[in-house]
């Protein structure tokens, strides 16, 4: 450790007592790693319980020039919250208070370290619910929600975490906290707070988060489409909503995927299907009715086997508990997974699913799909075994491959996930130098030291460059 | 002078140009947005309408990509065609789409659909100094990089002008109709209150002095009228207030509970306003500078803020009013995307002057 990191590790321990700072190695090689297969290297781990300890945190690691790295529960997979060069993980798993529930404006202010579910389950005698709801819902964390602008199914028809925080409380990288947004619709300016969801921890430290709450749809129904040929599948994707359906999710697995799931939930589902829909749709008594309706016609005219619908609640979380442990499925078939989740337009959903099969053939990889097909969002999951060189060299040409094909369909790096460390090196596929560099003085207005998460999102080299220097030239009684 | 691009290339020569001599723009649309923020003297007029060529549009994976120029009307138009919509957009034809971007003038139907900026997915835009840069994705899912798009909506022309959006559309509701109901303020609000917690999603919920205006989005059977309601059209609002001499609008923004207290003092003022219910968005007829300190007042009871969205020029001098947490990020912001400061400055000026 240098004389630098020595002397901020013992303002932080005087400030958060020795438990709260760990520098074992154990704790430092624990929190070098995240959800993702990138391995990085920890100087030592803060786990701060108020937004002043965040503050005085931020303002010592200010102080002594050394890099944060935010985290919440470390189930990120794209290497966001690993810290590649040593510095200060500051930890927000502690932080952990959700607020009163403003019922009158559905909406509620918690703390970065509440876990996505937790929200759901404490509001739902309300009939209130917080429509974001990635996979890993039962054990990630709000503050890496934020982060990432993550996902989820219902995200289809109710849109992504950017659409559900109506405002952050930010501790900035020299110490200052501050509020962006709130209850109040569209405040004057910039919309920061729309910049600060997604920014992968780059900007700041979010400490307090103003969750939108959702009512409960008054009617929901699920039904389990399954197919003997992916592309009919992926045809029915389309055509649902070309009939002018947004279902409130539509999910695809296919049989590598289905086999393991069901081994693992039991949950009745027809493992001799090439894929298979779970669709959703909820609404009024009436619009569930006919939607329902249109989903069974369009699936029957594009071959759809069995349609089967859930009778009651019990039978809907069986559907919804094999889709949401599909990833901690995989761990029976091999040991760990590599995937990405790029975005292609929907409509080329058929075309990339082909490409997928042929490039995972081609590698000679375990290839298992399930994603939200709805918005085009993949998540190829190839299963591996790191210990083996070959499959895992294997098994990242193949993810590369797949990442290309999808930007060649005209989509994108990720729907969920974020950048992190593991596709910021794919950028370039998709922004051109003025993009990117527009990007990094976005970035840099909000962090001029550069000490916030580096090396994440951005390529390394991408500078906001000589544009930008005259930063607080404004006309006179102006703020902008 | 006027200055008309006929596209992007020649947009981003005239920016350069601009840059380089120091020559402050306004950026002009279908010139409905326009009168917002403090008003500033510029050397020339940028008007986007050559910018008017429809780029994409796939109607299966329901985005469409145009040009900064091309108006409201005609992308609901296109769409239509379609069976498809864009219900995040303002109720007026002419605006473009930059403008509106621009501004981030949505429209009634938030309550249902979201603000507009929920519906830009890639935005391209012409920096002060003549870059192009683009921002967000094609696809209806994207989180990969820093969100420009959002930055982008509602910065008034001053990060740059907007030369491209791609939009999320919407399928076009089996039905949808407008509602309304005519009485005492005090008995519409508590109708409007009713409603919102009986209603499963209702699309909009508008109250006004001694109306209430409600629009249904659903399958027909949903789509009935709300007890004491008669079909109407959409209702006018107070935007024609603001064509009339010295007549003008100001938004405010509270949390939504606090809309029917705002409604009620705005109509005991005698004020002619239009409350979106549910959303904390009420637009209020101004007639003096006076009368914008008021609303502004009044908003900020309940924690709140309010903005001139239209004007002449001496109802906007105080335009936002307190200077907003996180301005010296936003300045910073701005400087990059224009280096030299000549896109629309002083638009957004300070209640209190700005210490250096």
């Amino acid at each position: 450790m240098t004389t630098t990191a020595g002397a901020l590790a013992d303002r932080l321990r005087h400030l958060l007592g020795p438990d709260r700072l760990l520098e074992g190695d154990l704790a430092r090689n624990l929190y070098s790693h995240d959800g993702s297969i990138v391995g990085g290297d920890c100087g030592m781990v803060a786990l701060p319980e108020t937004t002043e300890e965040v503050a005085a945190c931020m303002r010592m690691a200010h102080e002594a020039g050394v890099d944060v790295v935010p985290r919440g529960s470390g189930t990120g997979l794209t290497g966001g919250a690993v810290p590649l060069e040593g510095g200060l993980v500051i930890s927000l798993a502690r932080m952990r208070a959700m607020g009163e529930v403003d019922i009158a404006n559905s909406c509620m202010w918690v703390q970065p370290g509440v876990l996505n579910l937790d929200v759901s389950m404490a509001i739902a005698h309300l009939g209130l619910h917080y429509a974001p709801d990635p996979s890993s819902q039962q054990a990630c964390s709000i503050g890496g929600n934020v982060g990432t602008n993550a996902g989820g199914p219902h995200c289809l028809a109710y849109g992504v975490t950017v659409q559900h925080v109506l405002g952050v409380e930010m501790v900035r990288p020299d110490g200052e906290v501050v509020v962006l947004g709130g209850e109040a619709p569209d405040p004057p300016g910039y919309d920061l707070r729309g910049v600060v969801v997604g920014a992968e921890g780059t900007v700041g430290v979010v400490t307090r988060v103003l969750l939108r709450l959702t009512p409960l749809p008054p009617d929901v129904r699920t039904m389990l489409l399954d197919f003997l040929s992916v592309s009919d599948a992926s045809a029915v994707v389309q055509a649902i909503i070309a009939a002018g359906v947004i279902p409130a999710a539509l999910e695809m697995m296919d049989r590598n995927m289905t086999l393991a799931v069901e081994e693992f939930v039991h949950a009745g589902l027809p493992t001799d299907a090439a894929a298979l829909l779970l669709v959703e749709v909820d609404g009024t008594p009436a619009e569930v009715q006919v939607f329902t309706e249109v989903v069974e016609r369009v699936a029957r005219e594009h071959g759809v086997r069995t349609v089967r619908v859930a009778q009651d609640e019990e039978e809907r979380a069986l559907l919804w508990k094999a889709r949401k442990t599909a990833f901690g499925a995989v761990a029976r078939v091999k040991p760990s997974y590599y995937l990405h989740d790029c975005v292609v337009p929907r409509t080329r959903l058929v075309e990339i699913m082909e490409a997928i099969g042929e490039i995972t053939a081609r590698e000679n990889v375990m290839c298992l799909n399930v994603f939200h097909a709805g918005d085009g969002n993949l998540h190829p999951i190839i299963a591996l075994d790191r210990s083996d060189p070959d499959e895992t060299e294997r098994a990242m040409r193949a993810g590369d491959q797949i990442v290309r094909a999808c930007v060649a369909m005209g989509g994108t790096l990720s729907g969920e996930h974020g950048i992190g460390v593991e596709k910021r090196d794919y950028m370039p596929l998709v922004f051109d130098h003025d993009d990117l560099e527009a990007q990094a003085c976005v970035r840099r207005a909000f962090d001029p030291d550069g000490r916030m998460n580096p090396d994440k999102v951005l390529p390394t080299g991408t500078r906001c460059g000589e544009v930008g220097l005259a930063d607080t030239q404004v006309p006179e009684g102006t703020w902008i | 002078m006027d200055l008309t691009p006929a596209d992007r290339d020649e947009l981003a020569g005239m920016l350069r140009a601009a840059t380089a001599d120091g020559r402050v723009l306004d950026i002009r649309g279908g010139g409905l947005h326009s009168r917002r923020g403090r008003p500033f003297a510029a050397d020339d007029l940028i008007h986007v309408g050559g910018l008017d060529r429809v780029v994409d549009y796939v109607p299966e994976d329901m985005t469409i990509t145009v040009e900064g120029g091309v108006t409201v009307g005609e992308v609901l138009r296109l769409a239509g065609e379609r069976g498809q919509g864009w219900p995040q957009a303002p109720s007026q034809p002419g605006a473009t789409v930059g403008g509106v971007l621009a501004a981030a003038a949505g429209g009634r139907r938030r309550l249902r659909f979201g603000p507009v900026r929920d519906s830009l997915l890639e935005v391209v835009v012409a920096t002060g100094d003549g870059r192009i840069v683009k921002g967000g994705g094609r696809t209806v899912k994207s989180v990969t990089g820093y969100d420009l798009p959002r930055l982008l909506t509602g910065s008034l022309g001053t990060l740059g002008v907007i030369v491209q959006a791609t939009l999320r559309l919407w399928p076009l509701p089996m039905a949808e109709r407008w509602f309304a109901a005519h009485g005492a303020s005090d008995d519409m609000l508590a109708l409007a209150g009713d409603l919102l917690g009986r209603l499963h999603r209702p699309t909009a919920v508008i109250a006004g002095p001694g109306s209430l205006h409600v629009c249904l989005t659903g399958v027909p059977d949903d789509v009935v009228a709300p007890a004491g309601m008669h079909d109407a059209d959409e209702p006018t609002g107070v935007g024609t207030h603001a064509a009339a001499p010295g007549g003008g609008v100001v938004e405010a923004g509270v949390p939504p509970a606090a809309l029917p207290d705002l409604a009620r003092r705005l109509a005991a003022d005698g004020r002619g306003y239009e409350a979106w219910m549910g959303t904390g968005i009420c637009r209020v007829a101004v007639s003096a500078p006076e009368d914008v300190h008021a609303v502004r007042d009044l908003a900020m009871l309940h924690h709140g803020h309010a903005q001139v969205i239209d004007g002449d020029d001496a109802l906007r001098t105080d335009p936002f009013g307190p200077v907003p947490a996180g301005a010296d990020i936003m300045r910073r912001i701005r400087a990059s995307f224009d280096p030299a400061g000549i896109l629309c400055p002083g638009r957004f000026a300070a209640a209190e002057a700005v210490p250096a």
